[in-house]
């Protein structure tokens, strides 16, 4: 390699300032390269380019493999898990090609329920999706074995995965998105031990960490954490204080909670003749306002105090009320309507509601009012959500299906027909990334009705179209999941 | 027939027939579709009032279909055995409707005609003015090598660092003279020493070996009568005269099963050259099939499938180290996932040594080596062999993470393309079976 490197040299240079040499060689390539050299009748080039030839051929002929002393490789651990059928990786193909990230979290649903592993073959093509989503790296984790976790040491990115059975395991050594789900799970089934796993490892997280980790606390918050979460007040990291904040206004029992009802509460009174009156007193304790609480009204219409009182309203829980005014929830819902200084805090009452998660109130809301509130959808039973969808669409097609987006079940037939309708008069919103992005939610029959949804607009048949040919591909992608 | 996604998607032409045969691989794309022992086919609704009858001869892999398309094979055909690699289920075994049937038969009588007929009478060709053209040919060849050896003198005399600098007509106005003297062969070769990555590091060093190589064809071209017979072949070849197919053909080739190892696809001013890697599973010998398109005006009959076997006679062309080779015959078999190669890197450089011996401008060969692990050393990806030797993996390797999730850090029989301390694998057996990465 020597000898080529100044070959180049030489090459560089030109041979008119440097002509070719034999410097440094021996053996046969020396008395190559003389012979050559030693020649009368060739110029300068041809001798460089015929010493060119030898080296070159020198170099070819005695190619020898690097012998390096590499530390031996760690060998991936078996597997104790079987991988999943061929069938299966026909159908992961045919997901791949959708691009659709909830096509792919189905099928690799269906891999974690029928307790088997992607095969090795696959596997750098669903790390590299689980490193862009976030939200299949728990799955990628638990369906990537063995083989996921040992290549997550060559390749950072994928470093999200690690082999863990139980919910502890899986809490103590697995990556950010496995302890995640892990503590979701526990959250879940045991609230408290959920809190006590996340206060003793606290110290020990990084704040990013922290943030993702207490949002977890947030599904069920519990009146339990309030000590520790209004602890967390203290903490230097704005993320961890404001997701702290936010979990503790769900808390009817948190001292923030607290301070919006005394106020609310001297505001608002019912007198004995059965008239509420409202009237804001001057507010001087400032946490309320560094809490979130806007102090001016952005709209010229509605005043100062109004709005505060429409945001304190909104954030304490709808039960209070009954205890204020020592009525039950019906007539509650009752004095707010008849009640001229408190009809326009219905909305608020109905963002607390929403707020808070309040079911049971939401049903009897729904019951009792003759004006439709879409905040209130998400809180009723999947039957009344998908029914009120239905009834209310043309109403607020876009906030409904803002919502249907958020259904846990798949959508009912009728629901989606009119969904698809709507979305073909706007098929620049509604279109194949939307699709994409809600499949889980299309129900497969719709395939059969999808020709005769067509827009109202010539303009939009073509795009229109497009969007009905990916969500063809799509739905037979889809069904092929749910038939392995 | 069991073909996997990939194996279908590599007999695509190009990306969009890729892509548009994945779309058409949907059973509501297709009007109807069958199956038989020899064939596939389907009529797929295109945007003519008649569907497009789409069929495949599974026995030879050939493809045929009532679509304008020029492409080959086109996306119906590809769809259609995409649909079948898929679901299976979904065709129905039957007797071949007529258009298929006697497209079969058309197929079976010409392969016929052909190995009978093969001794008719031709036109016998004016030797006297073929050989005045052969003349005439040869020295314009002749002054054309003589004109680039000067070029290239001058370049060496100068120096080439300013290389990167130089204007693209530089080598643009040689590779036309090249041509102009009817040596497309050395075109080609300035064309590779042209499209060097002038901007990287290491150029200098890419630069030299193709100049090299070029100044070893124009020798062996203006010293040809000294060279031995088969090495003047290649030499020829190599300078751009091409070797009768037909010629070729009449000569008795080499029978084996062959195992399709894998394909390489490169393009360049719209002509597509697609490079099949086989290896004869009894004579355990490698060899090429090169196929030349102009993109999207495929006439190419037989589709080779990567990963796939065939029981084939193979003709050699002529040369030194016989690598490229013609399809006489060929009849594709169920896959042949058994492995004989390499026992490691020493006899692979040995093998190349004796080919360097009587072929100095030799082109990258393909190579099954038992027992490679991919490894990462010094900032690098190579495979180490069964002896811990080391061959680096070429920088621009696509598959890497698929080969390493394949080993999972432990050796495998490997397929790899490459020469001198460059390679490229191409797929490995894995769990008893040959898979392309």
């Amino acid at each position: 390699m020597e000898h080529w490197n100044q070959l180049i040299n030489t090459a560089l240079l030109g041979t008119a300032k440097k002509p070719a040499g034999s410097a440094g060689m021996s053996g046969p390539l020396l008395q190559a390269a003389d012979t050559i050299l030693a020649q009368a009748d060739t110029d300068k080039e041809d001798k460089f380019l015929q010493l060119a030839a030898v080296l070159y051929n020198y170099r070819q002929s005695g190619t020898q493999p690097i012998t390096a002393n590499v530390a031996p490789m760690k060998v991936c651990p078996p597997e104790t898990k079987a991988y999943c059928k061929p069938a299966a990786i026909r159908v992961l193909h045919q997901v791949l090609e959708t691009e659709s990230i909830q096509l792919l979290q189905l099928w690799l649903e269906y891999c974690v329920k029928a307790n088997v592993l992607v095969p090795p073959a696959q596997l750098p093509v669903i790390l590299d999706k689980g490193w862009r989503n976030k939200s299949l790296r728990a799955l990628v984790a638990a369906t990537g074995g063995q083989r996921a976790a040992w290549l997550g040491h060559f390749n950072p990115d994928w470093n999200f995965s690690r082999v863990a059975y139980t919910i502890e395991d899986r809490w103590q050594n697995g990556a950010t998105a496995q302890r995640v789900e892990a503590l979701k799970e526990l959250r879940v089934a045991d609230p408290v031990m959920a809190r006590t796993w996340l206060e003793q490892s606290w110290p020990r997280e990084s704040v990013t960490v922290k943030t993702e980790l207490l949002s977890v606390l947030e599904h069920p918050a519990d009146p339990a954490d309030i000590p520790w979460l209004e602890s967390l007040l203290t903490e230097k990291s704005k993320q961890v204080k404001e997701t702290a904040t936010r979990i503790l206004k769900k808390l009817p029992g948190s001292s923030l909670h607290e301070k919006y009802w005394q106020i609310i509460a001297g505001a608002i009174q019912l007198d004995k003749y059965g008239q509420v009156t409202v009237a804001l007193p001057e507010i001087t304790d400032e946490s309320i306002f560094q809490s979130g609480i806007e102090r001016f009204s952005s709209d010229k219409t509605v005043t100062d105090d109004t709005h505060v009182l429409y945001q304190l309203i909104s954030s304490v829980h709808p039960s209070r009320w009954e205890g204020h005014f020592h009525r039950d929830t019906e007539r509650v819902i009752a004095l707010f309507q008849q009640q001229e200084s408190l009809k326009p805090f219905i909305p608020a009452l109905v963002l607390a509601i929403a707020w808070f998660e309040d079911k049971e109130r939401a049903l009897s809301f729904m019951q009792h009012s003759e004006t439709f509130y879409i905040d209130i959808i998400p809180l009723l039973p999947a039957a009344q959500q998908q029914e009120f969808g239905e009834k209310f669409f043309d109403e607020h097609p876009d906030a409904i299906i803002e919502y249907a987006c958020k259904h846990q079940e798949e959508w009912s037939l009728q629901l989606c027909t009119r969904i698809f309708k709507y979305a073909a008069t706007q098929p620049y919103t509604y279109n194949q990334q939307f699709m994409n992005n809600h499949i889980r939610l299309i129900p497969v029959s719709i395939a059969a009705t999808l020709d005769s949804i067509t827009p109202v607009e010539a303009y939009h048949t073509g795009y229109w179209n497009n969007i009905k040919v990916h969500l063809g591909r799509l739905l037979q992608a889809k069904s092929q999941v749910q038939s392995l | 027939m069991n073909l996997s996604d990939e194996q279908v998607l590599a007999m695509a032409p190009d990306e969009s027939s890729r892509k548009s045969g994945k779309d058409l691989a949907n059973p509501a794309k297709w009007v109807s579709k069958g199956v038989s022992e020899s064939a596939l086919w389907g009529e797929c609704q295109g945007s003519g009032s008649k569907p497009y009858q789409t069929q495949i001869d599974t026995g030879n892999m050939a493809f045929k279909c009532s679509c304008p398309s020029r492409k080959f094979p086109c996306k119906h055909g590809l769809g259609l055995l995409l649909l079948y690699s898929r679901q299976p289920a979904s065709f129905t075994e039957t007797t071949p409707p007529s258009w298929v049937s006697e497209w079969l038969s058309k197929r079976a009588e010409k392969e016929e005609k052909k190995n009978t007929t093969a001794t008719a009478a031709e036109k016998q060709p004016d030797t006297g003015a073929q050989a005045k053209r052969q003349q005439a040919r040869m020295q314009k060849v002749s002054d054309g090598t003589a004109e680039l050896l000067r070029w290239m003198k001058d370049l060496v005399r100068n120096g080439i660092m300013d290389l990167p600098e130089k204007d693209p007509s530089f080598f643009e106005n040689m590779i036309r003279r090249m041509i102009d003297a009817q040596a497309p062969g050395l075109a080609g070769m300035m064309r590779e020493l042209a499209d060097i990555s002038y901007f990287h590091e290491g150029w200098q060093s890419a630069f030299m070996n193709q100049l090299v190589r070029i100044y070893l064809v124009i020798q062996g071209y203006q010293h040809l009568s000294a060279l031995p017979p088969a090495l003047q072949q290649d030499i020829r070849t190599l300078t751009g005269f091409s070797t009768s197919q037909e010629e070729l053909k009449e000569q008795t080739g080499v029978a084996d099963t062959w195992q399709v190892l894998g394909k390489q696809t490169t393009e360049e001013d719209r002509l597509v050259v697609e490079r099949y890697w086989l290896h004869g599973v009894h004579t355990k010998r490698p060899a090429l099939i090169l196929q030349f398109y102009v993109r999207g005006q495929s006439t190419i009959s037989n589709a080779l499938t990567p990963g796939s076997a065939i029981n084939a006679e193979l003709v050699f062309y002529p040369s030194a180290a016989p690598l490229r080779a013609l399809i006489k015959q060929q009849v594709t078999v169920p896959p042949n996932h058994s492995f004989s190669g390499y026992a490691g890197w020493q006899e692979v450089v040995s093998a190349q040594t004796n080919i360097s011996e009587v072929l100095p401008v030799y082109n990258d060969q393909v190579y099954t080596i038992a027992d490679l692990t991919p490894i990462w050393h010094a900032e690098q990806w190579w495979l180490q062999d069964s002896r811990q030797q080391l061959m680096p993996v070429k920088k621009t390797f696509q598959h890497i993470w698929k080969l390493l999730a394949l080993s999972g850090g432990s050796p495998l029989h490997m397929a790899v393309t490459g020469k001198e301390t460059l390679y490229e694998p191409i797929g490995v057996w894995h769990e008893q079976e040959y898979k392309i990465l």
